[in-house]
């Protein structure tokens, strides 16, 4: 059963449970302002990419939140009080990110803040939350959290970085795909990324990167640079973005013409698209890095069913209401299990109030396990407190008549590096 | 201080640990750059050419028959109806700028700023383009100045004539400005804040310098929407006629400078409201498009680009003015010159059709997305779990941007409405050209620059919807 909620209904409900009297408690503007201190309800501020280039994903980050908020409630809340989410558009702007954080913090009291997706936002913000003392729980994926650079308030328990990502992909692509691979990713951040964090990973796993081919981010063709593709690549490993990426899919098949070495890419450059397309065709029997496969699959746990179904996506990773409206699935897992961990944290810190908020990141960072559940759809994980990064299940799938099938599920092990940090060294 | 550092290196620190970068509609783009666009484009030109060498032939008792409106019989509308539709107006404007303050910060779920982005200016925009200046009915302020000031009240100072219209053209700039380059125009409470202060500022400025005169000459969108008017069926709607769109375009009378400047600034700041998305143009600027910082990041280029814009536009058009003026005096040296600002005014109304056009089809996208967000808004205005209408549970849905089929249903919607208003805009060139020059044969010289400038406007808006875009 599709178990459909609303944004607007799930805040409608918070005001009465929470005891506030009579029409202030209808008034959001009024409730904002109230005073967050040991009774009312627990203030979580959702930092939403609303608008700019984020917002194909904060519109599922926040129908994602609104549906884990609603479920915490139904279940009782945190600590006996109901939680009311306030959302603050960031624009996807790091500058504004900061400003929404000194909101959360002196405008609407907020216990803790939630959501941030982009990097340079969670860049931009997070030395803000450490000056403020707010917990901040990212959903970014980035490897900045684990790397060190930012501060004891910033966590990142609900996803996977990108690090873990890529190194994951390394052991079932050298021996099931190909050991000779070549690398097409786009020229900066993002694709430098992939290409030193996967390059070192297949070499381990007695590999080699045989070519690697930039792309600057401009381009809008890219059949000048295939004939650079070594003919005895075994792999393309590609992590092309933007909106030229159906154009670059659709150009590689026709160069190779169904006849060329095996595909593997990153969701992330498929993200709410239909992978039915025209021009994605070419990808048939290619394989994907997916956080969280968008169709369903076979052997789905029933935690999954019913996050689908709470969150109100069909088995195709699209929107129940509009079957050609595509979740961004891969990603958008993370702020349910973020929620799930914010309120597993308040709850073992005992959280009252804003004084409490040391205790609860402690909290956090003294979790380890985090099994498989209604909390954890996405599979079960292993948080590591020291360097506040949680690792977990990478999924291969395979592109099989429009359909993406898992064919690999890594081991969380697969998954680890050696910390870079530790911040339970930092003082608060 | 330890704010600024931390902002200062946001930017390198994301270089070296970026994990997702897209863009909006991301598919939606994906598909139009799969689509054969270049035809597209090429077919849109060839149509404008063609118009411009049919019209060209035209006698001017054609245009003017084609344009020529016809007068609607029944009672004058009394001149209360606009003044309480006006005080209605101020009562929804005040509700609207509490929710602003009051209701949730989320500003697609905030129903004033989807109703000042959407709903004003891209909804009541167009319609008043289409219909007629509905701005008479629905401003917040000639009903309560009936009540505070009378209606014939001629204020405490006059506005000097000299200056035509140009406090609402700076109005009209500022306004731009802050839409165009503000990093948070929809921020619900700054902007309701802005908005009512906007609306404090201009009861002042009708009390000082008289209702009407202000309404005419200085609050920006009533001289904005009044230019947009003399697009639509029903004109500007003083005159009560109806005729083929545009006829409202043929004054008997140049407009003002201030005006004529106006409406080629509407253009240009439309024009680079879709420029900077390019990638064209964040290359320009040194961005990665498929990187942007944000607008905070981007200010001062943007306004640079924006002023740029308006100003390049108004050279541009007023040389080819220039130049087909000279075209057609060259062979009657006897001929007085014609003043370059004689051009501008009489030429100017041409413009008009394009801004139209381009507002619609920049837009577009926009409404489709974000009228969703208004609508489930309008269904829980106070964003407190009601459901008006059975609109408070709507969900919002993309999927329309996600298959080829209504992304090219959507592109040459947009393609059509640019082609559509640059034929309009021959139309009414050519029918000032006739005005102006004596013959129709040195009328038909004089636009060959500006035909020239029309067909490459129509290349530049064509390419403009198909050109991959990084926000």
């Amino acid at each position: 059963m599709t178990h459909k909620i609303n944004r607007r209904a799930a805040l409608g409900t918070l005001g009465a449970a929470a005891g506030l009297a009579g029409t202030a408690s209808m008034l959001p503007g009024v409730a904002r302002m109230a005073h967050a201190q040991g009774s009312g309800p627990i203030k979580l501020g959702f930092q939403v990419h609303r608008t700019g280039i984020g917002s194909a994903y904060g519109r599922w980050y926040e129908r994602v939140a609104t549906a884990a908020i609603e479920r915490i409630n139904a279940s009782g809340g945190i600590n006996g009080r109901d939680v009311e989410m306030i959302a603050e558009d960031d624009g996807t702007d790091p500058r504004r990110g900061a400003e929404v954080l000194e909101r959360f913090s002196s405008l609407h009291e907020v216990d803790a803040v939630f959501g941030p997706l982009f990097s340079h936002v969670v860049i931009g913000s997070a030395p803000r939350a450490g000056e403020l003392q707010m917990p901040y729980f990212v959903v970014s994926e980035g490897h900045h959290v684990a790397s060190g650079i930012l501060n004891r308030y910033t966590l990142q328990p609900g996803i996977t970085d990108v690090k873990s990502q890529v190194i994951s992909m390394a052991p079932f692509i050298a021996e099931n795909v190909g050991r000779k691979v070549t690398m097409i990713y786009p020229d900066f951040a993002f694709g430098h990324d992939h290409r030193d964090f996967f390059t070192e990973a297949i070499a381990a796993q007695g590999g080699e990167v045989i070519e690697q081919i930039a792309v600057p981010p401009t381009e809008t063709s890219f059949t000048r640079y295939f004939p650079s593709i070594p003919r005895d690549t075994e792999v393309v490993y590609h992590v092309m973005v933007g909106p030229a990426v159906l154009t670059f899919v659709r150009e590689m098949g026709e160069f190779f013409g169904g006849r060329g070495p095996a595909l593997f890419g990153f969701i992330d450059s498929l993200e709410a698209v239909d992978v039915t397309s025209p021009g994605l065709e070419f990808l048939e029997g290619s394989y994907f890095w997916e956080g969280m496969a968008r169709h369903a699959q076979a052997d789905q746990t029933a935690h999954e069913t019913a996050y689908r179904a709470a969150v109100g996506v069909d088995d195709r990773g699209a929107s129940v209401d509009d079957a050609r409206d595509v979740s961004t699935y891969a990603h958008m897992f993370g702020v349910w299990e973020t929620l799930a961990v914010m309120k597993a944290g308040m709850e073992a810190s005992g959280y009252q109030g804003p004084s409490d908020r040391p205790a609860l990141i402690e909290a956090v960072e003294a979790m380890s396990d985090m099994p498989l559940s209604d909390d954890h759809p996405q599979g079960g994980k292993v948080f590591n407190g020291r360097t506040h990064q949680v690792f977990g299940h990478q999924n291969i799938t395979q592109l099989q008549e429009g359909t993406l099938v898992q064919v690999h599920r890594t081991s969380i092990e697969d998954t680890l590096y050696d910390d870079e940090v530790d911040y339970t060294t930092q003082a608060f | 201080m330890v704010l600024r550092i931390a902002i200062a290196t946001a930017a390198a620190l994301a270089a070296i640990c970026a994990a997702l970068p897209a863009a909006a509609h991301v598919s939606e783009q994906g598909l139009v750059l799969l689509l054969p666009t270049e035809h597209y484009r090429i077919s849109g030109v060839l149509a404008v050419v063609a118009s411009i060498l049919l019209i060209s032939m035209a006698p001017k008792s054609f245009v003017t028959r084609l344009f020529r409106p016809i007068d609607i019989a029944g009672p004058k509308l009394p001149i209360w109806v606009p003044e309480l539709t006006s005080l209605v107006a101020l009562i929804c404007f005040f509700t609207l700028v509490w929710i602003g303050v009051t209701g949730p910060r989320d500003p697609l779920t905030n129903l004033f700023p989807l109703m000042i982005w959407v709903g004003f200016w891209i909804i009541l925009f167009s319609v008043i383009g289409l219909s007629t200046d509905l701005w008479r009915f629905v401003n917040p302020w000639t009903g309560l100045c009936a009540l505070l000031f009378g209606r014939k009240s001629a204020g405490l100072v006059t506005l000097p004539t000299r200056l035509g219209a140009t406090p609402a053209l700076a109005i009209f700039i500022a306004f731009c400005s802050f839409y165009v380059v503000d990093p948070a125009p929809a921020d619900p409470d700054r902007l309701a804040v802005i908005a009512m202060l906007y609306w404090v500022l201009t009861l002042a400025a009708m009390a000082v310098f008289g209702a009407s005169e202000w309404m005419r000459r200085g609050e920006a969108f009533a001289v904005l929407f009044r230019l947009i008017s003399r697009n639509a069926a029903f004109g500007h709607g003083q005159a009560r006629r109806v005729g083929m769109p545009g006829w409202d375009l043929l004054p008997s009378q140049p407009l003002p400078l201030s005006l004529g400047l106006f409406a080629v600034v509407i253009l240009g700041v439309g024009s680079f409201d879709g420029l900077k998305e390019t990638f064209w143009w964040l290359a320009i600027i040194g961005v990665n498009p498929l990187e942007f910082p944000g607008r905070s990041f981007v200010i001062t280029s943007s306004l640079i680009g924006l002023a740029l814009s308006s100003v390049g536009l108004i050279a541009v058009f007023a040389s080819a003015l220039w130049l087909g003026s000279r075209i057609a005096q060259a062979g009657a040296p006897d001929a007085p010159p014609i003043p370059l600002a004689l051009l501008l005014r009489r030429f100017a109304p041409s413009i008009l059709p394009i801004a139209l056009a381009y507002h619609m089809s920049h837009f577009l996208i926009t409404f489709l997305v974000d009228g969703q967000y208004l609508l489930a808004a309008i269904g829980d205005p106070l964003a407190n779990g009601s459901n008006l209408f059975g609109l408070g549970q709507l969900r919002v849905t993309t999927g329309f941007l996600n298959t080829t089929v209504s992304v090219r249903a959507i592109w040459l919607t947009q393609a059509g409405i640019v082609v559509l208003g640059h034929i309009l805009a021959v139309l009414v060139s050519h029918h000032a050209a006739l005005t102006l020059f004596q013959t129709p044969r040195r009328a038909a010289l004089s636009q060959i620059p500006i035909a020239t400038f029309m067909v490459g406007y129509t290349f530049f808006g064509l390419w403009l919807l198909a050109a991959p875009r990084g926000i």
